[in-house]
């Protein structure tokens, strides 16, 4: 038998599967984020509301010390469900929500489309599912902070300031609701920033588009609804649609007269949409020349 | 015409302990684009050493590594890397490395933050990624710009970057694909002198390149790829032998190319000689260019002939293509 000249060394490494496999995707995307420019500064500042809110709350349970503040109408100081639902559903903090999209977001999958580095995570070893929940979860990571976190800061700071849980134990649901509504906003932002992301590759571009599609989805809405007098066309604005929702979560009014699973359908589409087209764009390069 | 050449094996000195079996075999590999066959039909096998894969732009060199390091998938056939498939088989993926042709870079990283964050993703510790990271830097010779920004890194250096993340996590496979490219002389050595350290240590290399010289830099065992087939496999001295022994034209441009053409047309090794009227140089079709090469300066001396310039139109890879698919 022959036998060939060269040796050969046995490779003595491992074939490690961690647990967490997206874990350094998401860790590099926060650091990332945390680098640009101003942002811990506007980060800060979309915090501002959820200050407000607490602040509200403090001063809800003591009316009497304020009193010389508050000139008639103390009811929007009733913290209640509607208090939670107000503070989830405002438009100031949608605004700051896509911000920190813009911010966060809008370089996740296009920087690394510019940078050619897909090539290098698909040769290592990560599945195409890690390195999108990675990015996701850079998303989750800012977003939850400014709705998640607040939402149960509130509820405990409620009973703390009152000294009892006659709150939780009135609004017992009150904490799934906001754990519900927090995962929602957050599970569509991330697969709404994620599939703008992956459209591009430059990042003002990006940038552009997901702060585009959800002011303009709100102005058509309302030209729609203005051209043809229905109340359906509320359907198209992103906006509208995740108010909705809210209402039905905090068991409230629902803000605009049309059906609200409607407007989960909407944002459900909208959710299998991105992911179809994440599996598409996602994937390693191909060579064509 | 596929040409087969022989493996050069050397005969044993033992009872075969030290046999070598393949480490990456393909099975009738084949990928297309749509319209476009990138690969057809490829069945091979490469061992441990280091294994050129040679061929023009566009030959299917690209498409083919990627489909050996798992990143796409092959429409027909198979490839395994120690008897697993390789598709989908991402812990495989551990114990390969892999350079890419295209620049890979987070720009506003630093080199370091480069290779840690993509040594994060093999699942060492922290002090494994940091203790790996600076290992791959010192071989690459890029300590010192370690904490510079990617963006300010020559050619060379990115190039260097680039290798060093496809060798940073130790594996025992590495594909690099066209390393070699845009590189400066310096700069070629130093990647040459790299991989072949890496061969030393019993490594498996595959090197892609469109130059034939800077593949036989590196090693005797190449792959011809055209046109997404393979035609030709073995050792590169076959190969360079049907180059010295397939007609060459050589140009000429002289101050006398009618009295040199008298003088070459005596030689049997000159088959034919032709004149460019429009560039005013002189055409020699040989088929042996060591003898017409040591007969060219006598002539000039000789004759007291001017030279302007000597050219090799057809000594390029697609003539040595051209040659062995016999077109």
């Amino acid at each position: 038998m022959t036998i060939k000249e060269r040796g050969y060394t046995h490779w003595d490494g491992e074939l490690r599967d961690g647990r967490f496999p997206w874990w350094p995707i998401t860790r590099m995307g926060i650091k990332l984020t945390f680098k640009r420019r101003f942002f811990k500064l506007f980060f800060g500042l979309t915090l501002m509301p959820a200050l407000v809110w607490l602040v509200g709350i403090y001063i809800s349970e003591r009316l009497e010390d304020f009193k010389f503040m508050m000139e008639g109408e103390t009811d929007f100081l009733n913290v209640n469900p509607l208090y939670f639902k107000t503070y989830f559903t405002n438009e100031f903090l949608l605004f700051m929500v896509v911000m920190i999209m813009v911010f966060s977001g809008a370089g996740l999958i296009s920087d690394d489309l510019r940078h050619n580095a897909l090539q290098l995570y698909f040769a290592r070893p990560l599945k195409k599912r890690d390195y999108l929940t990675g990015k996701a979860a850079v998303i989750f990571f800012f977003l939850l902070i400014l709705t998640l976190v607040p939402g149960v800061v509130f509820i405990l700071f409620k009973m703390i300031f009152a000294g009892n849980f006659q709150f939780f134990v009135s609004y017992p649901w009150l904490i799934l609701s906001v754990v519900a509504y927090s995962l929602l906003l957050t599970t569509f932002f991330a697969f709404y920033t994620l599939l703008m992301s992956s459209v591009g590759k430059n990042r003002r571009y990006v940038s552009i588009l997901i702060f585009g599609v959800y002011f303009f989805s709100d102005i058509f809405s309302a030209i729609f609804r203005e051209i043809f007098r229905s109340q359906y066309f509320f359907l198209l604005s992103i906006k509208t649609n995740l108010q909705q929702i809210g209402a039905v979560l905090f068991r409230q009014r629902t803000p605009f007269n049309i059906p609200w699973f409607y407007s989960l359908l909407v944002i459900v589409a909208i959710c299998l949409f991105a992911a179809y087209l994440l599996k598409r764009k996602v994937r390693g390069v191909e060579i064509i020349k | 015409m596929l040409i087969r050449c022989l493996l050069v094996e050397k005969e044993g000195q033992g009872s075969g302990d030290h046999q070598v079996t393949a480490v990456i075999q393909t099975q009738n590999l084949s990928k297309w684009y749509g319209n476009v066959l990138g690969l057809n039909d490829v069945t091979l096998e490469i061992e441990a050493g280091i294994t050129g894969i040679l061929g023009p732009n566009g030959a299917g060199k690209s498409t083919f590594l990627k489909l050996i390091t798992g990143q796409i998938k092959s429409n027909i056939g198979s490839v395994t890397i120690d008897g697993q498939r390789v598709w989908n088989n991402f812990s495989l993926f551990s114990k390969i490395g892999f350079c890419p042709e295209q620049d890979s870079f987070f720009e506003e990283m630093t080199g370091w933050q480069f290779l840690t964050s993509l040594l994060r993703l093999y699942h060492f510790s922290t002090a494994e990624i940091e203790e790996k990271a600076d290992k791959a830097l010192e071989i690459v010779e890029l300590t010192e710009d370690k904490h510079r920004a990617v963006r300010s890194y020559s050619r060379g250096m990115r190039q260097r970057l680039k290798v060093a993340q496809s060798i940073a996590h130790d594996p025992a496979i590495i594909i690099l694909d066209e390393p070699l490219n845009g590189l400066d002389p310096l700069g070629r050595r130093k990647i040459i002198r790299l991989i072949k350290e890496y061969k030393g240590e019993g490594r498996t290399i595959v090197v892609s390149s469109h130059v034939l010289p800077e593949i036989e830099a590196m090693t005797n065992q190449i792959i011809l790829i055209h046109q997404g087939k393979i035609f030709a496999q073995g050792d590169i001295h076959y190969i360079r032998d049907l180059i010295e022994t397939h007609p060459h034209i050589i140009s000429i441009k002289c101050s006398d190319p009618r009295q040199l053409a008298q003088k070459f047309i005596q030689h049997d090794f000159v088959l034919k000689v032709n004149f460019d009227q429009k560039k005013g140089s002189l055409l020699v079709e040989t088929n042996n260019r060591d003898k017409f090469f040591g007969l060219l300066p006598v002539l000039f001396v000789e004759n007291r002939i001017e030279v302007e310039e000597i050219t090799s139109p057809d000594d390029n890879l697609q003539a040595v293509f051209d040659y062995l698919i016999g077109k």
